[in-house]
């Protein structure tokens, strides 16, 4: 048997311990390593195209003139659409649709090209599904594209017809154009947009469940808090060994991934890769701490888990990647504005696709560092008080009578 | 078939004795109606604030401005001198994008030239970009419209044919199915069946992993329900339960929220039927493998999201690498979102979600299969201990 004298007390025992203990449970440490990289993998996969492009839609032609061809050619070559079936009548192609074979059905009517040349202005229909809200506008920006390009043709040979030069009707044709310029994300790739943001909500879920269960097996065993805190030799030394090799875990997933999105897919990193760092271990601690929090609170830890599942899983949606926290209501807009996910994204879209100036940058850093040091004070709070009741119980204090009756 | 009676019976009980289980499929059904759908409620987008950069400072870059603003897309906030300064409130999130007129716009206009402007919209954030950049094109285009009519009179084109000669082909767009263009109409139909997906399977996770599973322990018949009557008696369960909840999200929420609903009750309820049953399976085989509840929460609770993108719901499946695609229908949900919101949403007969109520009567059979197998193979007693069986157990039990 070892002396008492020789297992010093301290951080680094604790520290060892929970290594220890993390490796006897593979299980855990598949939830936290190989699920996250795993499913990081699986969306990497689903959205490996990066752009949705040549998205099936029907065509209903009723003109069969040169005209109507040469829209369909020009629906055709647009990088968002491809026609991909021709149909004979109206109820055809809702059909097509219903059945999901296409996303849209694009009708030129009868009498097109005599009715355009006439100055009839006649109607072309483009039926688009928008349950899919997505990629219902993306057909529709390749058949409104395609369709003025067709019509700009008939325009310029009005004008000419009228004895106008060709460079001067040209100009004529759009007297105000608009030179969109898309900032921070010229290529409008959805893989910046999403994968980037869903990593962080997925891992955001694995933090929080997993630290509720880490702790909360020592706080429903009898005397474990008390043990951990004499191993540690003091309240913040046992807090930090307890929590520090999950950190470490969560910052090489993190890490990984990003050297994966960066080095791999490269995407872009335009901001400072230092900033970058802070931010994810802030997020990380936080996320570690209220995971820890909800398992002194709520017991047995399955509801820990629970509540945890509760607040982070349908997170995603209140973060604003999706839609926008711009155009919430005060309830979604607030939640959102407690989940540390919301500032780690936002200093992850600063720092990543926009490059914000270092002194703008710093507002969610600091949110997420409030958010670590505030919940680490809950934290360290929660753990006194149920020291100093296990204290009373101890010393036979009797217990007040309303713990008496409980 | 008695057999079948008494277990299901007792499933059905300890749905509602055991308090986890209760909190997840009640409770959590309960939270997650009134929660998830709080972000998307106000559905669109309005007035998203943008600046004006105007080195014109006429009165017809002042009426451009004035159109841009009275969009229901686009507010002008600000009024800046110069690009630099524009750029900055857009890096502090104050605007999302910055129209730049420049100096002789009006000039330019007036000499018959073409008189371009420039935005500059925020990309980093989707919806944002689209409506910036949706909203200033239309106006520049209608704009540009009345100028190219006026010019055309100018030089003696009969008015009628020249009010016609800026647009000569009217293209008019037609949105089905979602007509205001409504995120909350978008994202609810397939989110209400991922949350239903969801919920269901951990509540079964969480049935077959804590005491009281084997319906051996509650009845004192001789002998004791068969796998199989256990399987089938325990899946009858589920289905009683959901035949409650699954009611309630896909019919009574999409009402309260306002959601439009094409198809009708009845093919929602068929295809419910091997929707519930091939969760209810796929559950059973998840607690057959994990056999702890905590790891069934754990490992569920992560992996609901990446569902939601495989469905061809938020991103098409054509460009969905095939294979992960087809291992992708392995999940009840793929089949199961793109079937229910195009009955529901899109009102398709049920002929045309034949291929995704076979795939899930297949789910239910393959999975149920399995859990048979299982259920089978751990009544075994000298398989009991095996290694195998064992190895999952010790490896996330609860203590040292």
């Amino acid at each position: 048997m070892l002396a008492r004298s020789r297992i010093r007390p301290g951080f680094s025992l604790v520290f060892w311990r929970e290594v220890d203990w993390l490796r006897r449970r593979p299980l855990l440490l598949a939830f936290i390593t190989i699920v996250p990289m795993g499913l990081m993998a699986l969306l990497t996969l689903i959205f490996s195209a990066g752009l949705a492009t040549r998205l099936p839609i029907a065509v209903l032609d009723l003109d069969s003139s040169d005209l109507s061809r040469s829209i369909i050619r020009m629906v055709d070559a647009t990088p968002d659409t491809a026609v991909s079936v021709r149909v004979g009548e109206l109820a055809e192609g809702r059909g097509m649709i219903l059945s999901g074979k296409v996303h849209g059905l694009l009708m030129l009517p009868r009498n097109l090209e005599r009715d355009v040349f006439a100055g009839r202005r006649p109607e072309v229909v483009f039926f688009y599904n928008t349950q899919t809200l997505t990629i219902g506008n993306l057909t529709l920006r390749g058949v409104s594209a395609a369709v003025p390009t067709a019509a700009a043709g008939i325009r310029l040979s009005l004008r000419t017809a009228q004895g106008e030069p060709v460079d001067e009707a040209q100009a004529d044709l759009s007297p105000i154009p608009v030179q969109i310029h898309a900032l921070f994300n010229p290529t409008l790739n959805y893989v910046f947009f999403l994968l980037a943001a869903i990593l962080p909500s997925v891992l955001q879920i694995v933090m929080v469940t997993a630290s509720a269960y880490s702790v909360g097996i020592d706080v429903e065993t009898r005397h474990r808090l008390r043990i951990l805190r004499r191993l540690g030799g003091g309240l913040w030394p046992a807090i930090a060994g307890k929590v520090l090799p999950y950190t470490i875990v969560f910052l090489m997933v993190l890490d990984l991934s990003d050297s994966v999105l960066f080095g791999i897919l490269e995407l872009p990193l335009q901001g400072r890769g230092w900033l970058l760092d802070i931010a994810g271990l802030f997020f990380i601690l936080s996320c570690q701490f209220l995971g820890v929090l909800l398992a002194l609170l709520l017991k047995p830890t399955a509801s820990a888990i629970s509540i945890g599942t509760l607040l982070t899983s349908p997170a995603f949606g209140f973060m604003g990647i999706g839609f926008p926290r711009l155009g919430m209501n005060a309830f979604a807009y607030g939640f959102g504005a407690i989940l540390p996910g919301t500032w780690y994204l936002t200093a992850r879209i600063d720092q990543t696709i926009r490059g914000t100036p270092l002194d703008l940058s710093w507002k969610p850093i600091l949110v997420l560092l409030a958010f670590v040091v505030g919940l680490a004070g809950l934290v360290a709070l929660r753990l006194e008080v149920m020291r100093a009741r296990a204290a009373r119980e101890a010393a036979g204090t009797p217990p007040t009578l309303k713990e008496a009756l409980s | 078939m008695k057999n079948v009676l008494t277990v299901f019976r007792n499933e059905f009980r300890r749905i509602f004795a055991l308090r986890p289980v209760f909190s997840v499929l009640v409770v959590g059904s309960a939270f997650y109606a009134v929660f998830y759908p709080q972000p998307y409620l106000n559905e669109a987008l309005r007035n998203v604030p943008i600046a004006i950069v105007d080195g014109d400072g006429t009165s017809a870059s002042r009426e451009l401005a004035r159109r841009v603003d009275a969009t229901s897309d686009i507010a002008v906030t600000m009024v800046l001198p110069d690009i630099v300064s524009a750029e900055r409130e857009v890096f502090a999130r104050k605007i999302f994008g910055i129209l730049a007129i420049p100096k002789n716009f009006e000039r330019d206009l007036l000499h018959g030239r073409a008189s371009p402007i420039a935005l500059y919209a925020d990309a980093s954030y989707f919806l944002l970009y689209q409506r910036v950049a949706g909203g200033v094109a239309a106006v520049a285009q209608t704009l540009g419209a009345e100028i190219e009519t006026a010019r055309l009179i100018g030089i003696g084109v009969d008015p009628a044919l020249a009010s016609a000669a800026p647009d000569p082909m009217q293209l008019t767009a037609v949105p089905l199915f979602n007509p205001e263009g409504g995120y909350a109409t978008y994202v609810l139909p397939g989110a209400f069946i991922l949350i239903l997906h969801q919920i269901l399977l951990i509540a079964v996770g969480l049935l077959g992993t804590l005491p009281g599973a084997d319906p051996s322990e509650h009845t004192t018949d001789d002998p004791p329900p068969g796998p199989f009557a256990t399987i089938v008696g325990k899946m009858l369960a589920y289905l009683l339960v959901e035949a409650i909840i699954l009611p309630i999200y896909l019919i009574a929420l999409p009402y309260l929220y306002g959601l439009p609903r094409l198809g009708g009750v009845i093919p929602i309820l068929v295809l419910a039927v091997p929707f519930v049953l091939s969760i209810s399976g796929l559950g059973l085989v998840v607690a057959a493998i994990f056999k702890s509840p905590l790891s069934v929460q754990l490992v569920l609770a992560a992996i609901g999201l990446p569902f939601f993108y495989l469905a061809g719901f938020a991103w098409p499946t054509e460009v969905i690498p095939p294979a992960v695609h087809l291992a992708s229908l392995l999940v009840p949900s793929t089949s199961a979102i793109d079937g229910f919101t195009r009955l529901a949403q899109l009102g398709a007969p049920l002929a045309d979600v034949r291929g995704e109520f076979l795939m899930l009567w297949g789910l239910t059979i393959f999975y149920g299969g399995i859990a048979w197998i299982l259920e089978v193979r751990r009544r075994q007693p000298d398989r009991r201990n095996a290694r195998g069986a064992g190895l999952l157990e010790v490896s996330f039990r609860s203590d040292v």
